[in-house]
């Protein structure tokens, strides 16, 4: 249809996607679950909270760590950026990367305890990581100068070559990513940081659904009305005020720290000199009961969750193309979108997995309705810039197949590859929820407190992680599109 | 006198973009002309022709300079386009999956005389620019109408392939309406020439009525 490259990957992802259908696990077991859920959908109509107090305290923690973790990420993140030229650098930097915010926090959890520094070194551990990248490839693109042009003044001539051109791009991307922020630190609520995701879980645990839909919208203004609140003018007060907010951040601690590289982590034969054999068995046994069926589980769930993703975005992007629908039509999709982009999909999962039991399908479609609501509005916003012939067809279904779908497919592709390893990051850590995944696996370790395994669980997952990251790249290498985009994890 | 004209324009001003690009229009085109139209880019030439293609949209091909052409497709598929609203949907999606035999050789006939035959069903973005230009105009010529108005459509082309692909468009058009840039191609294959000079027509004349100082003019029109 569109040329045999596109044609051929598509085809190879659609196959990997029905075989994961064919192996994911999409009972629903919940036996409530119809009551369940419209005793939920209906307390949209009764929004209420018993202790406003509470409410507020939750919401002022989370924009202070959130404030505060950007400013921090932001600064190790630039200083990163400039050694971005090292392998080394950028091999810690892709590790760190592709942990997520939550397990970093789970792991400052049985270091630091919990308290307001793990639950900023969980975010910017991760995010400086991520902004260094983003960062380096932004001065990349950003050189006026060729090498041979450049002086011996270093800095003088870093600072007249790139920064005047780059400094916006790195101002709007780290903008961004205090959307990212946020959304990680509510989130940071559900491993007993009290930040929103601490109330809304403990307000859905006791069927307080009014609660549960109170936060919710009143983070989506949150979100929406960031470019007011957080800019030029106020960001270096919100940030002072954040500091004196959040006040205590002590918490850290050098003996559990030592504790935790010297010992914890350490696996278990190694530390008590077992022999060869047994240090073997150890391995082993968790790679066939933890590892194997984590990864492929996580597996499963990624590329599922993908084609449900690549599906969803088809079927809405001309629900908010001018291209195709008529304004009351893109307005209602755009509002639709919007939630659903800025509702975290841990959070989604969440709310599905309550209702529906541990299943994959709730999680997969936590992850479609996210990621396939941020490429449908990608999409649908580069359809509307499109400039057709006079003479285009005025047939919808003519005009989508033969005219806007040929335009962006590459693009689309390029941004179902971007989503990837996030909704791999993303299938690993819903695990927590009790799926499963790898999260599952770490997550019980965690319980019985056996860190040597979560901490091998956890390199595993980093390492497929990056294993998913390369292949997108060379996907994308493959078809020749690489335009970046702005998206909570690349 | 009326069923012969195929355009009249009276004391017609266009504007593009709430801006008047050309004032006070008078020309009619009669039916079978082959009219080249002359004019360095932003004389308003482009405008010019997308209006006479609202005026005769059922009957006119539109070839605008831009070609238009979906990249990602075949050039079969670009061509194919012209009639997408000829074909119920069903023909036209089973089409992008299996492009149907009879189909198909409509649109060898067309791409032989164009020397595209061998590019059929390569994708669009890996051909050059001529061979851009030349698709753009198989399609204006599959959808078969009598009227072609093209903007600037042989520009990539050399000199054999612009004579080659003219003559085939005045076999296919009865009316032609072209912008050219070109006086010796537009005086050599075309009955009239409309010159277009800061919004204005400069000259307008049948190319065997142009005298040398025409020709002058013709060529201080289009620098």
């Amino acid at each position: 249809m569109f040329a045999s490259k596109n044609l051929r990957v598509t085809f190879a992802f659609v196959l990997i996607g029905l075989v994961s259908f064919y192996f994911a696990d999409l009972e629903i077991i919940s036996l409530e679950a119809a009551n369940l859920s419209q005793d939920f959908f209906l307390s949209i109509f009764s929004l209420g909270f018993n202790d406003y107090h509470l409410l507020l305290e939750a919401f002022l923690t989370t924009l202070s760590i959130a404030i505060l973790a950007i400013f921090f990420s932001a600064f190790f993140g630039a200083i990163f950026s400039l050694f971005f030229g090292s392998l080394l650098i950028r091999i810690s930097l892709a590790f760190t990367r592709a942990i997520h915010e939550l397990f970093w926090a789970l792991i400052f959890l049985q270091i630091f305890g919990l308290n307001t520094l793990t639950a900023l070194l969980a975010i910017v551990i991760p995010y400086s990581a991520t902004l260094a990248k983003v960062y380096a490839e932004i001065l990349e693109e950003h050189d006026t100068f060729g090498d041979t042009l450049r002086g011996r003044d270093r800095l003088s001539y870093f600072i007249y070559t790139k920064i005047p051109d780059a400094l916006p791009h790195l101002i709007s991307y780290t903008r961004y990513r205090f959307e990212c922020a946020l959304r990680s630190t509510a989130i940071l609520g559900f491993v007993g940081i009290t930040t929103l995701g601490y109330y809304l879980s403990s307000s859905f645990m006791q069927g307080l659904y009014h609660e549960v839909w109170l936060i919710l919208i009143l983070f989506y203004i949150l979100i929406a009305s960031i470019k007011y609140w957080f800019n030029k003018y106020t960001s270096v007060i919100l940030v002072i005020i954040s500091f004196f907010y959040l006040d205590d951040f002590s918490g850290f601690n050098m003996a559990n720290l030592k504790r935790f590289f010297t010992q914890d982590i350490i696996p278990y034969p190694i530390k008590n000199n077992l022999a060869l054999q047994s240090t073997a068995n150890w391995f082993e046994n968790i790679f066939t009961n933890e590892v194997l069926p984590g990864i492929t589980n996580t597996i499963v769930l990624t590329q599922l969750s993908l084609l449900l993703t690549a599906l969803m975005a088809l079927a809405l992007f001309p629900l908010i193309s001018s291209k195709f629908s008529n304004k009351p039509t893109r307005i209602s999709t755009h509002i639709f979108l919007v939630v659903m982009r800025s509702t975290p999909e841990y959070i989604l999962a969440f709310i599905f997995l309550q209702l529906y039991g541990p299943s994959m399908l709730p999680a997969a479609l936590a992850l479609m309705l996210h990621n396939g609501s941020i490429i449908s509005h990608l999409i649908g916003h580069d359809t509307d810039a499109m400039k057709l012939r006079i003479d285009t067809t005025n047939k919808k279904t003519e005009l989508y197949f033969y005219e806007v779908l040929p335009r962006v497919y590459g693009q689309f592709l390029a941004f179902l590859f971007y989503r990837w390893e996030i909704i791999m990051r993303e299938s690993a850590i819903l695990g927590v929820l009790g799926i499963m995944t790898l999260g599952f696996y770490i997550d019980s370790a965690i319980e019985d407190f056996r860190l040597d395994k979560m901490f091998l669980l956890l390199i595993v997952t980093a390492l497929l992680n990056i294993f998913i990251d390369v292949i997108s790249r060379t996907a994308r290498a493959y078809l020749r599109v690489n335009k970046n985009v702005s998206t909570c994890s690349t | 006198m009326r069923f012969i004209i195929a355009f009249s324009l009276k004391n017609e001003s266009i504007s593009y973009n709430k801006e008047v690009i050309l004032h006070s229009l008078s020309f009619d085109i009669k039916r079978g002309e082959k009219v080249a139209l002359l004019g360095k880019s932003g004389s308003g030439k482009s405008t010019l022709i997308k209006k006479l293609y609202e005026l005769q949209k059922e009957n006119s091909s539109y070839i605008p300079q831009e070609l238009g052409l979906v990249e990602n497709l075949s050039v079969y598929n670009n061509i194919y386009i012209a009639k997408l609203d000829e074909f119920s949907t069903m023909h036209n999606l089973i089409n992008l999956v299996k492009p149907n035999a009879k189909d198909v050789n409509d649109v060898v006939d067309i791409v032989d005389k164009l020397d595209l035959e061998d590019k059929m069903f390569e994708k669009v973005n890996s051909l050059s620019g001529g061979q851009k230009q030349r698709t753009a105009i198989a399609r204006a010529v599959y959808a078969n109408k009598s009227i072609l108005l093209a903007d600037e459509p042989i520009s990539a082309l050399d000199e054999h392939l612009s004579a080659k692909t003219i003559s085939t468009l005045k076999e296919n058009f009865e009316t032609i309406v072209c912008a050219l840039h070109d006086v010796e191609l537009a005086t050599k294959y075309f009955d009239r020439v409309i010159g277009l000079k800061d919004s204005e027509v400069i000259i307008d004349k049948k190319c065997t009525e142009l005298s040398k100082k025409d020709i002058q003019k013709l060529y201080y029109v289009c620098e």
